[in-house]
């Protein structure tokens, strides 16, 4: 064995370049397989926490019906006591917060915006001085203030100000149905607000659920309240024992889980595709291995003729060329994990700026410009493990094929 | 010791049949010093091949040490050969990446001996074929002439009962060749071994005890000296 190592050792540095060359395929596969994978699971966990953050909550309370017809945004089929579910939920150490969303027109007038227009628009009412308890908007503000309770004023998003040319103390009218008909309120822009989340800051207009109470004749209802739970809580435990502190209210409480099963389906969708992408570049490296494998053992068939010729066994043989094959295997996975290191390092601080993709197209994940990696150990060692266990491997079949060779033949090979 | 009956070995090049040997026999004794010999194509490798159980016959038998060779399976030529044979190539195919120590220590590795019998032995047969002080040295540092006396201390150092060499001098100049056969002569001298070697050299075939002379795949000579 010892012997074998050591042929193998030798033979490695006898064949520098080639050595190189198919440590070197291995290396950059890996470090890709690193880097992919560190992006994906950067952009998972962010798209997640920017989900929660400014989309769902970590769960949120509605109305039992509400759910099924929430793309029309009902007024009615509402929470009619929020703050008396809030209360019991503090009492029970949960943070709360309650919102109100509604569809209408949103009316913009010449005089700030140079002419006149309207397009459809959904606002979230929100109360001003909890809603931070459970999302993270006030640390999103670009420009102006954040709302007063109260008051006549809406924050909206800098994607969507962009779209319409809207600036800070510009009005808006909006015009909407309530509980009492059709109204109109005249909204000055307190505040732009530069969220994380592209679905978010494209279409985020936001006012003070007092405010949007009174004009929408909501008698203190609103139409969900949403609660957040801490960073590594399970979710769906969490979620039943909120079901049963409401037991009887006619409500029904949903994870954020269940509000965002398109976009965890579309992650697992890019998951897979993601996965098959990684499955090509590790069939493009196999493919290279495994010619440079051949290549090797059969520019020393001579040799193997003669090894065979003196005793050689064919176990032994192929034992050889497999220790050859791990030697390039942990030369390829040690450089490939040092250069997925440095480039997972240049990944996480600096990031890739998607931005002029992500301005204007939606491709599910909630990220508004850079994407970022983040460290997994267990990934890289995974992979490096991987790229030698195959590389041994793949020096199984041309070892095979050139033990088939009779001696004789492998003797007179030129 | 080697008795080789009515041997037929055939090789295939598309639809036309290449017959190697055509029913050659022969008895060698130990420690006979013996030059298969004959033009090119006379089938005098493909003896020695099956000789060496390194190729298959087609007809006949051949029997080492009152062992029938022929109807071995592959694992068991492996064993007799390690255990058995040395080989000497005409290109000496010594392993470029080993010193002539580890060339030579190899063939012992395969046999699993104590790492200081290895050293000593390997030692030993290196000093005897004269290359002492030179164990250090790869093959690309060596002549050709050192480097066939590598393979002749290969071939020896496990004390096989037979050596097999396939034109050992046809890469030398002649000077260097007479010095590996008065070396290859010397061995089969000291050690009692049988070495059967292949030549068309004439100078070479005056070196043998026995010249066995094939010409077509069938032996037309066969003279004891």
């Amino acid at each position: 064995m010892k012997f074998l190592i050591s042929l193998a050792f030798k033979n490695l540095t006898r064949y520098k370049r080639r050595t190189l060359i198919t440590a070197g395929a291995i290396a950059v596969g890996l470090m890709m397989y690193i880097f992919i994978d560190s992006m994906l699971m950067g952009a998972e966990i962010e798209s997640v926490r920017n989900l929660k953050w400014y989309e769902t909550a970590s769960a949120r309370i509605l109305n039992e019906e509400y759910w099924e017809n929430r793309h029309q945004k009902p007024l009615d089929i509402s929470i009619k006591n929020p703050d008396k579910i809030i209360r019991k939920l503090e009492e029970n150490g949960i943070m709360a917060t309650k919102r109100m969303t509604f569809s209408g027109d949103l009316i913009l007038n010449s005089d700030d915006f140079g002419e006149d227009g309207n397009l459809p628009v959904s606002v979230t009412a929100i109360d001003p001085e909890r809603d931070s308890d459970v999302f993270e908007f006030g640390s999103t503000l670009m420009d102006g203030r954040f709302l007063e309770s109260g008051e006549d004023g809406v924050l909206i998003g800098s994607w969507f100000a962009e779209d319409i040319g809207a600036k800070v103390g510009y009005w808006i009218t909006f015009v909407g149905r309530g509980n009492a008909g059709y109204v109109a309120m005249d909204l000055e822009i307190v505040g732009i607000l530069n969220c994380p989340n592209p679905n978010v800051n494209r279409t985020l207009l936001m006012m003070p659920i007092a405010t949007a109470d009174e004009y929408l004749a909501m008698d203190g209802a609103a139409t969900e309240i949403n609660v957040a739970l801490p960073e590594n809580a399970d979710v769906d435990s969490d979620v039943i024992r909120i079901q049963e502190l409401l037991n009887g209210d006619n409500l029904t409480v949903m994870s954020w889980k269940a509000m965002a099963a398109d976009y965890l389906a579309l992650a697992e969708a890019k998951r897979g595709g993601s996965g098959m992408i990684l499955f090509l570049i590790f069939i493009i490296a196999a493919v290279g291995i495994s010619n440079t494998m051949l290549m090797a053992i059969f520019e020393r068939i001579k040799e193997l003729g003669m090894m065979r010729s003196l005793g050689m066994s064919d176990g032994k043989i192929l034992l050889a060329f497999m220790i050859e094959g791990a030697g390039i295997g942990i030369i390829g996975s040690v450089v490939g994990v040092l250069l997925g290191i440095i480039a997972n390092f240049i990944l996480i601080n600096v990031g890739i700026d998607y931005s002029f993709i992500l301005r204007d197209m939606d491709i599910g994940y909630r990220i508004q410009a850079i994407f970022r990696g983040v460290w997994n150990p267990g990934t890289m060692i995974k992979a490096a493990i991987l790229s030698v266990l195959f590389s041994t491997l793949f020096a199984v079949v041309p070892t095979f094929r050139a033990i088939r060779t009779d001696i004789p033949a492998c003797l007179r090979h030129q | 010791m080697i008795k080789v009956e009515n041997v037929v070995r055939n090789y295939h090049a598309g639809e036309t049949v290449v017959r190697a040997l055509r029913g050659v026999s022969l008895e060698i004794l130990k420690g006979e010093f013996v030059s298969i010999a004959g033009p090119s194509g006379s089938g005098k490798t493909t003896l020695l091949n099956l000789i060496g159980c390194i190729d298959q016959m087609d007809g006949g038998e051949i029997s080492i040490k009152d062992e029938v060779i022929s109807t071995m399976k592959k694992k068991e030529k492996t064993n007799f050969r390690r255990i058995n044979l040395g080989f000497i190539f005409q290109t000496y195919n010594l392993i470029p990446v080993l010193t002539a120590y580890e060339n030579v220590a190899f063939v012992l590795s395969l046999l699993n001996l104590p790492e200081k019998e290895v050293n000593d032995r390997t030692m030993a047969i290196l000093k005897e074929v004269g290359l002492e002080g030179m164990e250090h040295r790869r093959p690309s540092r060596l002549s050709g002439g050192q480097q066939q006396r590598v393979a002749i201390a290969r071939a020896l150092v496990k004390n096989p009962e037979i050596i097999l060499a396939d034109e050992p001098t046809a890469n030398l100049d002649s000077e260097t060749g007479k010095e590996i056969l008065d070396l290859m002569k010397e061995m089969n001298e000291k050690h009692k071994t049988t070495f059967i070697f292949s030549t068309h050299d004439s100078m070479v075939m005056d070196y043998a005890s026995r010249l066995v002379m094939l010409h077509d795949g069938q032996i037309f000579s066969d003279k004891r000296r």
